[in-house]
């Protein structure tokens, strides 16, 4: 595969705390249909807080919240997020919907305290989710932040757990 | 500085000399638990992927527990699915419909899941190894890439640890204590944060026994526990070395461990709690809902499924019918403890009181695959969680209160103090003798 973007430069879409995963990020019916097609959820992503969303976003945007975001181990809305090219930037998140985000391939940061009190939605960030730096370029300010676990980089890289054990299970035949 | 239970534990599993909260570790388990519900998925998953053999199906448990009897034709589909995944790949560890029960209690009674020991899971109830002195690990989904590879990342938790003060009264028991503390942490009056925070229970907990030590593992996990711990007394030691299916070692907390919180909990005091509709966190004082009429009651779940759970129920249901109105579904946790009551006679209690037995398992507690509430019902469980539609329709009122507090709710029809109802002395003697 080729070298995977650990770096995200786009625009902020900035959500306040407590977000949850059914309605707050996607509509409890694709969560209850256990639909995990990237192309169905999509156009579905914000759509009860902010319809259109999908289209008004671009590859590279970083989605920046408050805390306790996503409650639950829920991952319709992250398959969704990965496939428009977006990152996640969190001041704290449940461990599972952590997990979730991280099984789905997403690029995510969270325990960045106070992140929402330096962007604003439309800000230019640039992320680097290897060494957690956040620059906010509209603004003039940057943050150091927990970069994404090492031993978890590769998940991510391959596109979540299941790009994960594809490449082991052709590495242990290759073997 | 010294390791907290679980730290010792991960540490042990990955090979390691130490483990620190945030570490991302590859514990190998003792063993690898998947319930019936999550087999298809894993199967599918991994034959997508052309994975056609499991890291180490000699460890695999396949549990039968949360819709045993086939509610639907979609779930006797599940289960010849189930049966052919077992035997393609290997599993020899599989407790089909009728055998073993609920896969967060019998291996405990069984002596598959000893202290010291941990596993993986794929729900998140695997908290009730706590109460042996073991861990097991929800993984969800990821259940797959434990079978296929034998292991999968675990970021050590962090540990915070409650002390518990005084003795229970009379007629409170554990969940009881279990519902107090969850309402404790939601209303801020203990300042404790469970998320992903593996819980250890210290203190004046002689008084628990292995069940009530489970009833404990409950609530905490409704309000995120990723773990629940107990350090093993003398008598669970004795109870775990009797039935062993192979050696074990004890782990046990340094002294100078490390906790984020560490908390005293004064239970002396405690009344028998309900859990109002909405929440194991929702817990009042009975007395102040005395009266309540209910139709639909339930003791079972991985919260109250033990024999000595059964029967406190059965000492309050002795002699005595449960209300007209009023269905009560009894579902044990496991095979095992179903015989043991035929042989004593307390199966003999429920059925002439007008209960219904079900299969060993999750009873009504999972998705209403059987002895669902319908719209407007009001229920009296020990259900895991009360949330709204746990067990049927949305609308319905959901109340969680001891085994003691549903059966003498279920024979009265509304909400009932158990203690207003003299128990059988001669049935609380089983008990104690299980004990």
């Amino acid at each position: 595969m080729s070298e995977f973007d650990w770096v995200l430069k786009g625009r902020c879409y900035r959500l306040g705390d407590d977000v949850p995963h059914a309605g707050g990020v996607i509509p409890n019916r694709y969560i209850i249909a256990r639909q995990f097609d990237p192309a169905e959820l999509i156009p579905h992503l914000f759509e009860e807080t902010d319809p259109g969303f999908h289209e008004r976003c671009r590859p590279g945007d970083i989605i920046v919240t408050g805390r306790n975001f996503g409650m639950g181990p829920k991952m319709n809305g992250y398959i969704a997020m990965r496939a428009l090219g977006l990152g996640l930037v969190c001041e704290s998140m449940p461990f599972l919907a952590y997990r979730a985000a991280i099984g789905e391939g997403l690029r995510v940061l969270t325990d960045c305290p106070a992140v929402t009190e330096i962007c604003g939605t439309g800000d230019e960030l640039e992320v680097d989710f290897r060494n957690g730096l956040l620059v906010n370029r509209t603004r003039g300010v940057s943050r150091e932040y927990p970069p994404m676990p090492e031993a978890l980089m590769d998940i991510v890289a391959l596109g979540g757990n299941s790009g994960w054990l594809r490449r082991w299970w052709q590495e242990r035949q290759n073997a | 500085m010294g390791m907290t239970a679980v730290e010792k534990v991960l540490a042990r599993a990955s090979g390691r000399a130490r483990a620190r909260p945030g570490e991302v570790l590859y514990p190998v388990p003792d063993f690898i638990m998947i319930h019936d519900g999550v087999v298809m998925g894993a199967k599918r998953e991994l034959d997508a992927l052309g994975i056609d053999r499991l890291a180490a199906p000699d460890k695999v448990v396949m549990v039968t527990d949360h819709d045993v009897i086939y509610g639907s034709v979609r779930a006797a589909e599940r289960g010849d699915f189930n049966r052919k995944a077992a035997r393609q790949w290997g599993v020899q560890n599989f407790f089909d419909v009728g055998r073993g029960g609920h896969g967060h209690i019998f291996p405990m009674e069984t002596g598959m899941l000893l202290p010291g020991m941990f596993y993986f899971d794929n729900d998140r109830h695997a908290t009730n190894a706590g109460a042996i002195g073991a861990f097991g690990f929800r993984v969800g989904a990821e259940i797959s890439r434990v079978l296929a590879t034998g292991t999968n990342w675990v970021m050590v938790p962090k540990s915070a640890r409650i002390r518990v003060s005084g003795s229970l009264k009379p007629g409170v028991h554990a969940r009881d204590v279990g519902f107090h503390l969850a309402t404790r942490i939601a209303n801020g009056s203990l300042a404790i944060d469970l998320d992903y925070r593996v819980l250890e229970f210290v203190g004046d907990i002689g008084q628990f026994d292995l069940a009530a030590r489970t009833a404990l593992c409950s609530s905490p996990t409704e309000m995120r526990a990723y773990g629940v711990f107990f350090p093993p007394s003398d008598k669970i030691i004795a109870l775990a070395t009797a039935r062993a299916q192979r050696p074990f070692t004890p782990v046990y907390p340094d002294a100078d461990a490390s906790y984020e919180a560490d908390l005293v909990l004064e239970v002396g005091a405690l009344e028998p709690q309900i859990a109002l509709p909405g929440g194991v966190e929702r817990a009042v004082d009975l007395s102040q809902v005395t009266g309540t009429a209910v139709s639909h009651a339930f003791i079972g779940s991985c919260g109250s499924s033990m024999y000595e759970d059964l029967v406190t129920a059965a000492s309050i249901l002795s002699g005595r019918r449960i209300h007209p109105g009023v269905r009560l579904f009894i579902a044990p946790g496991s095979e095992r403890s179903t015989k043991r009551m035929i042989d004593d006679g307390i199966m003999k209690i429920f059925i002439e009181a007008g209960a219904v037995l079900l299969p060993a398992g999750c009873g009504p507690c999972n998705d209403a695959v059987i002895g669902p509430v319908h719209s407007g019902e009001a229920s009296i469980s020990t259900a895991a969680n009360n949330n709204s539609g746990r067990f049927g329709a949305r609308d319905a009122k959901l109340y969680l209160g001891s085994p003691a507090t549903v059966a003498a709710s279920a024979i009265a029809g509304k909400i009932t103090d158990p203690r207003s109802l003299a128990a059988s002395q001669e049935v609380l003697r089983l008990a104690r003798e299980a004990a």
